[in-house]
């Protein structure tokens, strides 16, 4: 659009700023009770105005350089230059969110300012003077309330009135339309008069030098920059030799007369300035001064010296309840979706029944039919087969059941079972699995394409899908937490612990929304500004085992370890680990040397969630996870079905001749590379690899490869997998399953590290990093366990030793000298 | 004087922040400028929070120590 207008947006972080873009343009936007949310410039179309664009920049504090916020906010309002600004100022802390609008002020573009949460301002009994700031900052101010969703809309009309006439405030106006030189501006507009004696001087005087050099409406930004010696800017304009050591002698007259550095005396007179003009316009309740405020008294508790982590650890122990303990809600909801929902169907709730009119099922639930019936089929297989005993397995966990003795009669009673029809026990609403099963059967297309759609396709979007109740409630929840305020104490809470690993406090969050899901998780790190915390936990995250991992675990708990009840928990504790340990050790390489030592957060006032910020919260890093299902699994899961079920010469494959596939050969070919781990068969290889695709696949995979193996169930067949390429089974699958936990995480989540990263070299190290760690985990695993399980010292032994000794030097080993002051 | 010698409630004049520049612009942003008042909310573990203007600003105790400060 040519000819559209463009309004940028540009606030304090936690002004509303997000809050007023999605009430004018209705676009679902990231909104957070947590400083920084908003890093990428947003656009929108002002609701009403369909030449109007809203762009929301992210929250800063100030337009210096020091923040990629900042950068990204004052390279396009000084470079692309908006038509006009809209600046969000928090009505309730006017004079901080005024050191911002000065400088916004000083950029000479038409400015409108819109003091946000004024009924809260109202409420309190405070006073301000909107024509006395006007007048000061000429630029027009508005009060509004985006919350309440009043005078937005009117403070952005506004905003696009003065950017079609080129208006300058209700400051000095100039002849002609528009705005900055192409509209023929002759003369620099009026700004703000915010410096003072021979600081004003000296600026004036940087003024003339680089008239010329600078589009003439901004011209005083950019001598301010040069007298704060921006070096950025200061390159940019390109002065020469002479004039720059002309102008150095003025800025250090001013340093030399005020006893400060250049910026600290712009800082310093931008809030000289700002408090004389409060004085006049800023009317504080006096029954408030100084007393604590409601947000005060909750964080003398949940800041406290002792009860703070206890709380923090309870609210965890909250969100894992809601999201994965046995019978909560988290995992009623999963099960609704992978075996109703997603599956075969479901009955809507308090509509079910007993079955009274069959014989068969009389007095009894669907399920005890379906178990019945299961077990009546297996008895007729079973006697079929020549066999005296029957057993069923568990669908997920491949986990089978006590056996019972089959006999004739026992065989003819059961063969005269029918399959338990759901409509009868209630009424039944067919998942989409039986709908697509449905259709397909209709439309009578060949077994080969139903295998595709149904196994290949949709049995891959399926998987990812039924994971969402999970993640759901992860997200709800840390949105809930953020949206009240609660995750900046959180991030300070943690800090002091934190540090010591290298991390920031602001690296928990990405760590806890890593227990749901990899890729919002490695999103999540935008908040750290610190780059080298940053970076860390974009590598160390994903150690945490998301919910896809999840499936691993519970797999092989039940058919490895059922007497080692802690396993499943035990992963956990080694993610953890393996991110502290991690931690240490990268802090001592020289990549992530010499951390910066301190930490600054502002701790936003604590107000009660909203629906709508708690949904786009959620809905946004939720809806990452489905697009992954769409974009990425679902073609992966075509290919991976396709070299599963043909041979080379594109011969359809029976399940039983899987070892005649493409998969086996491609599986055969870096079988050796997880020799050394214990696994190292054709099997165990394609099925770590297609884990990289989505880590639950590793278990899908693992059940369709192992089905030539001896056993009468998947969870046999699994089990006699690793009996046939291992002496010591339970270890090979430990060590399977530590690999697939531990390597880089699936290639959703790698993309999302090399685009978070913002370099291929980055990137590249965090994947060599994870598949460092998994691998050296595996490795240890295995061949430490075979040696303490009497299985002899081998080569692979000694690798696995040096590889440890390596871990522990490097974990170990003295830190830098130059880290330390 | 530095500010990480103040405890819960008290309050004190900022006379200059030291150390790294980044933090030290960062902290004049957010309003910790000479003559500014301060009041510490909170106070753990030599961290604190401290009441800035209208908002509060969480720091730790390296950051503290880089506050020089003076009675009010």
């Amino acid at each position: 659009m040519a000819n559209s207008i463009k309004i940028a947006l540009a606030g304090n972080p936690n002004s509303g700023k997000t809050t007023l873009f999605n009430a004018l343009t209705g676009s679902e936007q990231y909104v957070g009770n947590w400083p920084g949310v908003t890093v990428e410039k947003k656009d929108g179309i002002l609701a009403g105005h369909r030449e109007v664009v809203i762009q929301d920049l992210p929250g800063i504090y100030s337009l210096s350089p020091y923040s990629a916020e900042e950068k990204v906010s004052r390279q396009f309002l000084v470079e692309e230059g908006p038509d006009a600004i809209l600046n969000i100022v928090d009505g309730t802390n006017i004079e901080r969110n005024l050191y911002l609008s000065t400088q916004l002020a000083e950029l000479g573009l038409p400015m409108v300012m819109a003091v946000n949460m004024m009924d809260v301002v109202r409420k309190n009994g405070d006073k301000i003077d909107f024509e006395k700031i006007a007048k000061a900052l000429r630029c027009e101010v508005v009060g509004i309330s985006a919350l309440k969703n009043e005078g937005g809309q009117e403070a952005a009309e506004k905003a696009v009135a003065m950017a079609k006439c080129g208006e300058q405030g209700i400051g000095k106006r100039e002849e002609g339309r528009g705005n900055g030189e192409r509209r023929g501006l002759r003369r620099a507009p009026e700004v703000p008069h915010v410096f003072t004696g021979s600081v004003e001087h000296a600026i004036a005087h940087i003024e003339e030098s680089i008239q010329g050099k600078v589009p003439l409406r901004s011209i005083r930004w950019y001598a301010i920059k040069v007298f704060e010696r921006d070096r950025e800017i200061i390159n940019r304009l390109g002065l020469g030799v002479g004039e720059m050591k002309h102008i150095e002698e003025h800025i250090r007259d001013c340093e030399k007369e005020l006893g400060d550095d250049a910026e600290s005396i712009i800082t310093n007179q931008r809030y000289d300035f700002i408090q004389r003009l409060m004085d006049k316009s800023l009317a504080l309740n006096e029954k408030r001064k100084g007393k604590a405020t409601l947000s005060d008294r909750i964080d003398k508790v949940v800041t406290h010296r002792i009860w703070a982590i206890p709380i923090f650890i309870l609210s965890l122990c909250a969100m894992w309840w809601l999201a994965v303990a046995e019978n909560g809600p988290g995992t009623l909801l999963t099960d609704w979706a992978n075996d109703g929902f997603l599956a075969d169907g479901w009955h809507l709730p308090f509509t079910t029944h007993e079955c009274r009119e069959e014989g068969r099922y009389k007095g009894m639930e669907f399920e005890d039919a379906q178990e019945e019936f299961a077990k009546a089929e297996a008895t007729v297989q079973a006697w079929e087969a020549g066999e005296k005993k029957a057993s069923i397995e568990d669908e997920e966990t491949g986990e089978a059941s006590d056996e019972w003795d089959v006999d004739e009669a026992a065989y003819n009673a059961a063969k005269e079972a029918e399959e338990p029809d759901p409509s009868q026990f209630g009424v039944w609403v067919p998942g989409i699995g039986a709908l697509i099963t449905g259709a397909l059967e209709r439309s009578g297309v060949s077994d080969t394409v139903k295998s595709l759609v149904v196994d290949g396709a949709w049995g891959g979007v399926a998987t990812v899908l039924g994971f969402v109740p999970v993640i759901f409630i992860v997200f709800l929840f840390l949105a809930f937490l953020e949206d009240c305020g609660y995750m900046a104490r959180v991030a300070f809470i943690m800090d002091r612990i934190f540090r010591k690993f290298g991390l920031s406090g602001k690296s928990f969050i990405p760590i806890l929304i890593g227990k749901g899901c990899g890729v919002p998780a490695v999103m999540a790190t935008r908040t750290i500004e610190n780059e080298r915390a940053r970076r860390m936990t974009t590598i160390l995250a994903t150690f945490i085992p998301c919910g896809a991992k999840t499936v691993i675990i519970a797999m092989f708990a039940a058919l490895f370890f059922r007497e080692q009840w802690y396993v499943a928990a035990l992963m956990d504790v080694v993610g953890i680990a393996i991110i502290i340990l991690g931690g240490v050790a990268l802090k001592k390489t020289r990549l992530f040397k010499d951390e910066a030592a301190s930490f600054v957060l502002e701790l936003p006032a604590y107000h009660p969630p909203t629906v709508s910020g708690v949904w786009h919260h959620t809905w946004n890093r939720l809806k990452g996870y489905i697009l992954k299902a769409g974009l990425i699994i679902f073609p992966a899961c075509v290919f991976l079905w396709f070299v599963m079920h043909f041979d080379w010469s594109l011969n359809l494959l029976a399940d039983e001749e899987i070892e005649k596939s493409i998969l086996h050969d491609l599986g055969s070919w870096i079988a050796w590379f997880f020799e050394p781990l214990g696994f190292g068969s054709w099997q165990g290889a394609a099925a770590s690899v297609s884990a990289e695709i989505a880590k639950e696949q590793a278990t899908a995979t693992l059940g369709l490869v192992a089905a030539n193996m001896d056993g009468s169930t998947t969870g046999s067949h699994i089990q006699a997998l690793f009996g046939a390429v291992s002496d010591f089974p339970k270890l090979a699958a430990l060590s399977f399953m530590v690999f697939n936990l531990f390597v880089p995480p699936c290639m959703v989540a790698i993309a999302v590290t090399f685009r978070e990263m913002g370099s291929q070299k980055w990137g590249w190290f965090a994947v060599g990093f994870q598949l460092f760690v998994g691998y050296a985990l595996a490795l240890s695993v295995y061949r430490l366990g075979v040696l303490f399980a009497g299985g002899g010292f081998g080569v692979w032994t000694a690798l696995a030793v040096v590889v440890d000794l390596f871990c522990l030097w490097a974990i170990f080993r003295p830190a830098r000298k130059e880290a330390s002051k | 004087m530095t500010l990480a010698t103040l405890k819960e409630g008290e309050r004190a004049r900022l006379v200059r922040v030291s150390g790294d520049d980044a933090v030290k612009h960062h902290l004049g942003a957010l309003g910790f400028v000479a003559g500014t008042v301060v009041r510490v909310v909170g106070a753990s573990y030599g961290n604190m929070i401290l009441a800035v203007h209208e908002s509060r600003i969480a720091v730790n105790e390296a950051t503290a120590q880089e506050i020089e400060i003076e009675a009010v």
